[in-house]
């Protein structure tokens, strides 16, 4: 997570992006811009992948073969 | 100053959590308002979440943040993430509550408000809580290993491979009796129906935006579904009138179970991208949405409880289900109370996203209240219900036959007065047709919460809506576990067949999916189509398998639990897990027991198939079978459901005996024994 800004509508864009990735997050869709935030700080010059596939590896592997969900 | 607040508040929340409970208590023949009773459930666990939890965090378990949880040590930014404790509570909560928790409570409701609710708030505090938080904390221990992992890994391989067959056996059974929930929720209501089906091509809609048109912009996809999904709502009615498109949506009960058995197979062979993933965020974002609004709907309206708080039903004559209080009452309410499921959930994905040790308290003690909470509420839903009405939508027809007259007749001489109109009127407010013999908890529901959310949104006219939404809501995401579960069931099917022949195995080959999907879509589909075309009305049978599996579920990760405080050489916390261990086997096994063995046909599996064979080889036909061979399907269906419980009960016995033995052991072992992976330390706390 950047900085918060100091200006007002600099820092309700902040807030908003934080509520969004809060949402996500929650229900359980892949966040790419957390994924591109990852890989800058834990493997910076690697490749990354671009949107589309890392969506379609997210997804695969949450319900490839992922536990059983509840009642 | 903190410690000052902190010294007023907790005796305050004390005081007015039992001045609820002597509000539910004391008010003998006059109705109680349902907010003590969402008071009394909201101050137990505050209670219990502050003290009890804090003790076991500290003193049991020994917490510690020093230690690299799995999402740290293993961060890859797509399984293991460590993510904020409150965002995960979101997750976690969204991953275990279900059907369960809806379904359950408004069928115990039959007995009245008081046994259901103290059993919830009791059983989550000493049993579900507790499990759900003790198993997430053996598996963060073990870098986010599953409970068979940790089963083998504790108790040995024996026990793992039995607690993979009971896993498996219980999986099929609920996704039977969720498939059972929805087909009596749309038998005959071609407005349901309509709003249901319309799910599938939204979902499919979303799918192809996401991933197509825009590819990754689920908001925006999420977006255009609901408002679709709002669209057929309104538009379901238009439907049902229509003199050509209502017949064609109005099913019979076993025509919806083909058609569920046959979406079932599909659904789960098609890319999860598809109609799996967009179709579970929508029944993510509305299952949060929808218990919120309940909730603030249930204080804003204050409705009062219809239903007294004992009925005389405790005694085992219900029409709902059969059996006294105890053991039945016990394992009809699993979910909210205690479930066993949980604790697949708490060694799943959750896990592997703890950021620190500490945040399993609120994760996995916290997230299992607010389940409970959700228990509450739809128990309050059904009890604000006219107890005539929630009868006449919950008895079967073989009580109470098929017309409003006769039903009315019936439901009074128990004592709940009712007139043939007031039934009819209540069908008439949510645009239905009829609202005789609906069990299955959702339909019941839905009345109760469009009843609540009327009269605080929209008033009487909202009602039809309100109900269809409810409908929806519940339906969407029992697809999305019938979906997500026959897919699941098909790797555990293909992983066992493997063994035995290695091609069957392989989840990459066509054919080896196919036949793995097909078994178990034939499997649950079995008992789906049994249930609804039950004598009883397939509920008392398939709701008490999927309790007693359910419950037997949780005894198993309980006796983990246990076994596991053994080895880790605390025992003398072991009553923590050791209590609700002793009460899940007694109540289960009294269940399964009576289920297979009782002498009353209505509750013993044995004695209903003795009763049909019998008057089979006689040649009299029993209602509602209408040929010897329909007479001899229910017998051989009967001995197969003993089967199914039997061999529960006969797994549990197992597990109990091996961890007997392993506590055993690990009792004479000078060092603890538990097989934790060793405590790596945190870089940052190293630092510090």
């Amino acid at each position: 997570m950047s900085e918060i800004p100091d200006a007002p509508a600099g820092r309700l864009r902040h807030g908003m992006a934080a509520l969004r990735q809060a949402c996500r997050q929650i229900v359980g869709i892949p966040d790419y811009e957390r994924y591109l935030a990852h890989m800058a700080e834990h493997h910076p010059g690697e490749p990354v992948l671009p949107r589309e596939e890392y969506f379609a590896r997210a997804i695969d592997r949450k319900y490839g073969s992922s536990g059983p969900r509840c009642c | 100053m903190n410690k000052l607040f902190s010294m007023l508040l907790w005796p305050a929340v004390a005081v007015v959590g039992a001045f609820a409970f002597a509000a539910l208590a004391l008010g003998r023949g006059e109705s109680v308002n349902a907010v003590w009773l969402v008071t009394a459930a909201l101050c137990t666990y505050f209670i219990a979440y502050r003290f009890y939890s804090k003790y076991i965090a500290e003193r049991v378990l020994k917490l510690d943040d020093t230690r690299e949880t799995p999402a740290v040590r293993h961060n890859d930014g797509m399984d293991y993430v460590p993510t904020n404790k409150w965002v995960l509570y979101g997750h976690h909560f969204a991953a275990i509550a279900g059907a369960g928790p809806l379904v359950g409570p408004v069928l115990a409701a039959q007995m009245g408000f008081l046994p259901g609710t103290l059993w919830i708030l009791a059983g989550v505090v000493v049993a579900g809580a507790v499990q759900d938080f003790i198993v997430l904390f053996a598996s963060v221990r073990r870098d986010g290993k599953s409970l068979g992992e940790m089963i083998k890994m504790e108790l040995g391989p024996v026990p793992g491979a039995l607690a993979l067959v009971g896993v498996l056996a219980i999986m099929i059974i609920i996704l039977a009796v969720l498939s059972l929930v929805v087909v009596k929720a749309l038998t005959a209501s071609p407005w349901g129906l309509f709003t249901i089906a319309a799910t599938i091509p939204i979902a499919l809609l979303m799918g192809i935006y996401m991933r197509i048109f825009r590819p990754g912009r689920v908001g925006e996809a999420s977006a255009i579904g609901v408002v679709l999904l709002l669209a057929s709502i309104i538009f379901g009615r238009t439907v049902a009138g229509d003199p050509t498109l209502g017949p064609a949506f109005t099913l019979t009960g076993p025509q919806l179970a083909w058609a569920l058995i046959l979406y079932g197979g599909i659904a789960a062979s098609l890319p999860v991208w598809l109609m799996l993933a967009p179709r579970d965020y929508l029944s993510t974002f509305l299952k949060i949405g929808t218990v919120v609004a309940l909730a603030v709907g249930i204080y804003v309206v204050a409705p009062k409880l219809a239903m007294p708080a004992t009925t005389r039903f405790i005694d085992g004559s219900g029409p709902v289900f059969s059996g006294t209080l105890f053991p039945f009452l016990f394992i009809t309410i699993a979910c909210g109370a205690v479930s066993g499921f949980h604790s697949l959930i708490s060694s799943g994905t959750t896990p592997k996203m703890i950021e620190k040790e500490s945040h399993m308290r609120f994760i996995g003690f916290g997230g299992m209240l607010a389940e409970s909470f959700v228990a509450i509420m739809a128990l309050t839903a059904a009890c604000v219900l006219d107890p005539g009405i929630y009868f006449a939508m919950n008895a079967p027809t073989a009580a109470i036959g098929s017309t409003a007259a006769n039903a009315a007749q019936v439901i009074s001489s128990w004592g709940f007065t009712i007139t043939p109109d007031m039934i009819n009127q209540t069908a008439k407010d949510i645009g239905e047709n009829t609202i005789l013999s609906r069990a299955g908890g959702a339909p019941t529901l839905a009345v109760g919460m469009a009843q609540i959310l009327a009269q605080a949104v929209g008033g009487k006219s909202m009602e039809a809506f309100w109900y269809h939404f409810a409908i929806l809501f519940e339906a969407l995401f029992i697809l999305t576990a019938v979906d997500a579960g026959t897919r699941v069931g098909r790797f555990m099917i293909q992983d066992m067949l493997g063994h035995v022949y290695r091609p069957l195995g392989n989840t990459e080959l066509l054919p080896a999916n196919v036949f793995g999907t097909v078994l178990c879509v034939g499997a649950w589909g079995y008992f789906l189509y049994q249930g609804v075309v039950d004598p009883l009305g397939g509920i008392n049978t398939l709701w008490q398998l999927f309790g007693v599996g359910n419950q037997m579920l949780a005894g198993i990760a309980l006796l983990l639990c246990t076994s596991m405080l053994v080895k880790m050489k605390r025992e003398r916390y072991v009553w923590v897990t050791l209590v609700p261990t002793a009460w899940l086997l007694i109540t289960t096994l009294t269940a399964g027991i009576q289920k297979v063995f009782h002498s009353d046909p209505r509750i013993g599996f044995l004695a209903l198939a003795h009763k049909f064979s019998d008057a089979a080889a006689q040649g009299t036909l029993l209602a509602p079978a209408k040929s010897i061979e329909e007479m001899q399907r229910v017998a051989f269906n009967n001995y197969l459901d003993a089967v199914v419980c039997s061999v529960f009960v006969l797994l549990v016995v197992a597990m109990c005996v091996f961890a007997v033995k392993i506590c055993l052991q690990a009792l004479k072992a000078a060092q603890p024994t538990a097989h934790e992976i060793p405590a790596l330390v945190a870089p940052k706390a190293v630092m510090a």
